[in-house]
């Protein structure tokens, strides 16, 4: 394709973040007609990419072209003016609200100062038309599917005739039969001219939509390379590259007794039949793609959300209806993957936050002072090594790789078991997260074991003990970290062999 | 040196403007600085400040209680309706009147105590349950006295809300009382640190296994039988049982809490501030009576500063 051929272009573009590089050199192009995938690991400069694109992020290098001349995308009204509208991963739209009026937000016809709902209903339907998809313009939002919410979404979008389309992770929240009807709005689109940007974790999609594909890592531009002629194996192995195997400390060696069984665990459509036991001081990992379980397999072990059948044992003896105040008596503890939403008190000072789950313990009878408090508190952020001024200070005000530390040391003032860790590493830098790995190790010399979940398989083959594969909300089996390398178990995790 | 002045004006600014307001009210109206006007100021303060320690920790909790003034409204009718019929069925007055109490104690700890059960069990806000619960209290109390105030109380009832201990308002002691346990209990216990958990990020509080729902419950059945007591004083003091009492208390018991910085938000607040909050309220109300400003002044002047004092409030946090 030459250059004059592309909508959208960028060149040798590039954005500094004070003390990181999110994008370095990257220069692509999207051609009419063609659905182009943006794929890499969480980090690896794909949103900063489209955000440039959707105009609220400025470049610190570079230059974007659009029909082959230079712009400036100052403002996403500015990408606005050039065609180019971007549809989020999180829904924007108002449940409340008709299909009509949401596809039409904000510039809904009038007549006479009224809303002109004949108008209003015929304009909407016109637009879902033209995606080829019958949904009543009239019904209310919130009523509908997720992947009609999507839909209503892009709908809107197209509304205002863009030229380029911006998709982030349309699927991520989509069954595999509203997939394939997404997909076919998507198609059509393209056919119509449209150049489509689409952003996607599940590389298993890519061969049923992708025209072209540009893989990033560490906000470099790795390859762009066209669909038919490469393999998903081929593409993992873009995403991953040669990784330097950083090695397990080899006197860890976990124990005999299983401190955590799990058997025949079901939930709803989260999870079914999952099966394993975590013996002490051993750091066992489960791998698997978004939407495989995962979170919600620990949320079920911590007793957070109710399961169907199955039966959880700690140290032999099962836990029945299991809760977290239960599960914190058995000695479990968990540290969510939502950091700030779900396992930290902004407002609240680093000392309150290291003590919500251990003040029962650090308390004689109920009662409790700072100064025993204090003195957990230190002791804890001496271990962590947590980068803090004074305790006091709200624990917003830490970095991530921090907070991250609170949220643990908040779990080891109870003297746990087992701990559930759940993405403990996302959004955290990486000296902080060595050290959290060297803190899980700690643990397992103790005896403590751990169950960790991420997302970055490269980290579980250097951490865990045993890995087990988690797909569609079942084990698919385990692997031990010596025999696999994580593009390998990537494509375990997708369901595809090495030489699909 | 100015940084730390800075930080304590900051942190002290309504102890500050309360002792601004004490010092102009001292040289502006007359008899304001003695012993007896500052006991009374006490005691007209007490019984809406036994509420508003209690409202501290709900509003902390993040919940809120609208019901509180017809709860007490409530508790002295029902007091005074249980004392009528007890005695009329033969028991000794000096049984009849504990009884009685007692029963409207646990009447309005039950209250409490349902109100955070349907909060916690089906998710309804305490603001639509207590709100409901304010209409269906009120019209109880109506129900049981009639419509006409009852008055069955013996002479020596009376010092629970009009007596005098070593010279000290008997409410004004109970005020005391609670302030110091309330004050410990949120301080110094797990308990109290578990309510302010609860309402800065209830999600996470649950993760960290606290259970959520008992401290809810535990939190509305605290201030209602707090309004209860204040009911029990405030029928003792008027020496009846009458629906009308206490009409729109509930205004002034979260206007306190709220001068005195807790944040509705939930999650951050101090007993000590409601208890400045509302010896502020009580101090202004005294002072504008001194100086005989005309009561609907009062009420436009009152309006104003408790907005400015939160303003303030917000400014410096």
């Amino acid at each position: 394709m030459s250059q004059s051929s592309f909508k959208l272009a960028v060149e040798d573009l590039g954005k500094d973040y004070p003390g990181t590089v999110a994008l370095d050199g990257v220069s692509v192009g999207f051609a009419p007609g063609e659905v182009h995938a943006l794929i890499g690991k969480n980090g690896a400069g794909k949103s900063t990419l489209v955000k440039i694109l959707a105009g609220s992020v400025t470049p610190s290098r570079g230059r974007i072209l659009c029909d082959g001349a230079p712009v400036a995308l100052r403002s996403p009204q500015d990408a606005f003016d050039y065609g180019i509208a971007m549809v989020y991963q999180e829904l924007s739209l108002v449940p409340g609200l008709t299909v009509a009026e949401n596809i039409l937000l904000g510039r809904t016809p009038k007549r006479r100062g009224l809303i002109d709902w004949t108008a209003t209903y015929a304009r909407a339907e016109e637009v879902l038309a033209r995606l080829g998809v019958a949904i009543d313009v009239r019904a209310r939002t919130g009523d509908l599917g997720v992947a009609q919410q999507q839909i209503v979404e892009i709908a809107k979008a197209m509304s205002f005739d863009p030229a380029v389309l911006i998709l982030d992770e349309p699927t991520s929240a989509l069954a595999t039969h509203e997939t394939e009807q997404l997909f076919r709005v998507v198609k059509g689109l393209a056919a119509a001219g449209v150049a489509i940007i689409y952003i996607s974790h599940r590389l298993q999609e890519l061969h049923s939509i992708a025209d072209r594909v540009t893989v990033l890592r560490d906000g470099h531009h790795i390859g762009t390379v066209a669909m038919r002629d490469t393999s998903i194996a081929e593409i993992v192995q873009m995403m991953f590259g040669e990784v330097a195997q950083q090695e397990r400390p080899d006197d860890l060696q976990p124990g005999a007794n299983p401190v955590l069984e799990v058997k025949g665990l079901s939930r709803g459509d989260a999870f079914t039949d999952v099966s394993f036991a975590l013996y002490e001081g051993e750091i066992l990992g489960i791998a698997g793609m978004l939407g495989a379980g995962r979170t919600e397999l620990l949320r079920a072990l911590f007793g957070a959300d109710a399961c169907d059948r199955g039966q959880v044992l700690v140290q032999g003896q099962r836990v029945a209806a299991p809760t977290p105040p239960k599960m914190k008596a058995q000695g479990l503890a968990f540290t969510p993957e939502n950091r700030k939403e779900e396992a930290l008190i902004q407002a609240h000072s680093i000392r309150a936050n290291m003590c919500l789950a251990s003040m029962g313990r650090i308390a004689r009878r109920g009662y409790i002072t700072r100064v025993e408090e204090q003195a957990v508190v230190d002791a804890l952020v001496t271990q962590l090594e947590i980068k803090v001024a004074d305790t006091e200070a709200p624990v917003s005000a830490l970095s991530g790789g921090n907070q991250q530390k609170v949220v643990l040391g908040n779990w080891l003032g109870n003297r746990p078991r087992v701990i559930l860790f759940d993405e403990p590493t996302r959004g955290v830098d990486v000296q902080a997260k060595q050290q959290i790995f060297e803190a899980m190790w700690d643990l397992s010399r103790q005896g403590i074991a751990s169950l960790f979940v991420s997302t970055e398989l490269e980290e579980l083959v250097e951490v865990c003990h045993r890995i087990l594969i988690m797909r569609e909300g079942q084990i698919e089996g385990q692997v031990r970290p010596g025999e696999i390398s994580a593009d390998e178990l990537a494509l375990r995790c997708m369901g595809t062999a090495r030489n699909a | 040196m100015r940084e730390r002045l800075l930080a304590w004006v900051k942190r002290s600014i309504m102890e500050i403007i309360l002792f601004v307001l004490c010092a102009i009210l001292a040289f502006e109206a007359e008899g304001f600085f003695s012993v007896d006007n500052l006991l009374n100021v006490l005691r007209n303060v007490s019984m809406q400040g036994i509420i508003a320690f209690g409202m501290t920790m709900v509003i902390i909790s993040g919940e809120i209680d609208l019901s509180v003034g017809s709860a007490v409204a409530f508790a002295g009718c029902l007091t005074a309706y249980l004392t009528q019929h007890l005695a009329g069925a033969g028991l000794a007055i000096e049984l009849a009147v504990p009884t009685a109490m007692l029963a409207a104690l646990l009447v309005g700890l039950s209250v409490g105590a349902l109100s955070g059960f349907i909060r916690v069990r089906f998710g309804v806000p305490t603001f639509i349950i207590t709100l409901a619960w304010m209409t269906v209290l009120t019209g109880s109390a109506q129900l049981i006295t009639g419509g006409f105030p009852l008055t069955p109380f013996p002479e020596w009832y009376n010092f629970l809300g009009g007596g005098y201990l070593l010279g000290v308002p008997f409410p004004a002691l109970v005020f005391a009382l609670v302030f110091l346990t309330t004050h410990f209990l949120m301080g110094y216990t797990t308990l109290g640190r578990s309510i302010y958990a609860v309402g800065g990020n209830a999600e996470a509080a649950r993760l960290s296994g606290i259970e959520v729902g008992k401290i809810k419950i535990t939190v509305m059945a605290i201030v209602a039988f707090l309004a209860a007591l204040a009911g029990i004083m405030q029928s003792a003091e008027i020496m009846s049982g009458a629906a009308t009492t206490a009409r729109g208390w509930e205004l002034d018991v979260i206007a306190a809490v709220i001068i005195g910085g807790t944040s509705l938000m939930g999650g951050e607040g101090q007993i000590r501030g409601t208890l400045i909050g509302v010896v502020f309220l009580g101090i202004l109300v005294n002072g504008m009576t001194l100086m005989n400003i005309s009561e609907y002044w009062q009420l436009v002047v009152r309006g104003a500063l408790i907005l400015s004092a939160v303003l303030i409030n917000r400014a410096h946090q």
